[in-house]
């Protein structure tokens, strides 16, 4: 489980980078991204992914199809 | 827009300053402006001089002349003066531009970006595509008389929602918020930069490698850009 961020909404903004509890968000060559390995959804952090939350486009971090 | 000839704004500016000034006609003053900055004369570099550069330019043309004219005559040339000067809107039918962006630019003199998105006095909005620009509209955001709002920024948003862009000087986080859900894309400059830079820099981008989102907003298809990010990666 994991989530993953759609390149083509992703405005680099980079306010989801530094709310990650497991430093997961890293800026790619494009854009931001999260590495799916370590990646919790924020389980046992918080209530909710703490990236969707400051995140300010709509649908643009999404949950993982495993 | 050529390099060397004036804009029809700034060559209708320079004409009312011109009777503003005694005994000066249009080819007076612009010999006086040439002398106080490089060519080409552009808007800006124009609507940048001070009083006393005017005063003491071209050997002391205008230095007898009282400094309240001359502030008149320099308000008429930075557009500030109560009697504005704006540029025409350009014809544009949906399709003229292929690959095209709607932007929105906050201004206060129709030359600079300058405008706070809560205040500015007009929006100009462009439709911009890497090889040409049209002003396409200006807006003055107003909340027409006797109309209640509950929202002002969210009001003067609703003004531009067709844009993709917007560039202002200034923007406060709320608004920005309420700007960003209508789906535009606030830049706020770190410096007072002219409409045509902007511009400049803006097709300078959408020609070179635009970032995803801006190539999704001027309608590249998701395989297009797939190439454009392998080359990036690589």
């Amino acid at each position: 489980m994991a989530l993953y961020i759609v390149e083509a909404d992703c405005i680099s903004c980079g306010d989801c980078e530094p709310v990650c509890p497991t430093q997961s968000i890293t800026e790619g060559p494009i854009v931001f991204k999260i590495d799916k390995r370590t990646c919790t959804e924020c389980e046992g952090d918080f209530d909710v992914p703490q990236c969707v939350k400051v995140c300010p486009i709509d649908n643009c971090i999404l949950p993982l199809e495993a | 827009m050529s390099q060397n000839a004036l804009s029809r704004e700034l060559a209708l500016r320079i004409g009312l300053a011109a009777r503003a000034l005694p005994d000066t006609d249009a080819k007076r003053l612009l010999t006086v402006l040439g002398s106080c900055i490089a060519a080409p004369m552009t808007e800006s570099k124009v609507a940048a001089i001070d009083l006393a550069t005017l005063k003491n330019a071209n050997h002391g043309t205008f230095a007898k002349v009282d400094d309240s004219v001359l502030q008149q005559a320099l308000h008429i040339l930075k557009n500030t003066a109560p009697q504005k000067i704006l540029p025409d809107v350009q014809a544009y039918q949906e399709g003229d531009l292929p690959n095209s962006v709607r932007i929105a630019c906050g201004s206060d003199d129709a030359i600079h970006v300058n405008g706070h998105f809560g205040a500015c006095a007009w929006f100009m909005v462009y439709q911009v595509n890497s090889e040409e620009a049209r002003l396409v509209d200006i807006r003055t955001a107003e909340i027409p008389q006797g109309l209640v709002v509950d929202d002002k920024n969210a009001f003067r948003a609703e003004q531009i929602q067709d844009c993709k862009v917007l560039y202002v000087a200034s923007v406060g986080g709320p608004a920005a918020a309420k700007i960003v859900k209508l789906g535009i894309h606030p830049m706020k400059l770190a410096q007072v930069e002219s409409l045509a830079d902007i511009i400049a820099q803006l097709q300078q981008v959408m020609a070179a490698t635009p970032p995803p989102w801006l190539a999704k907003a001027m309608g590249i298809a998701a395989s297009d850009r797939f190439k454009f990010e392998r080359e990036a990666v690589g």
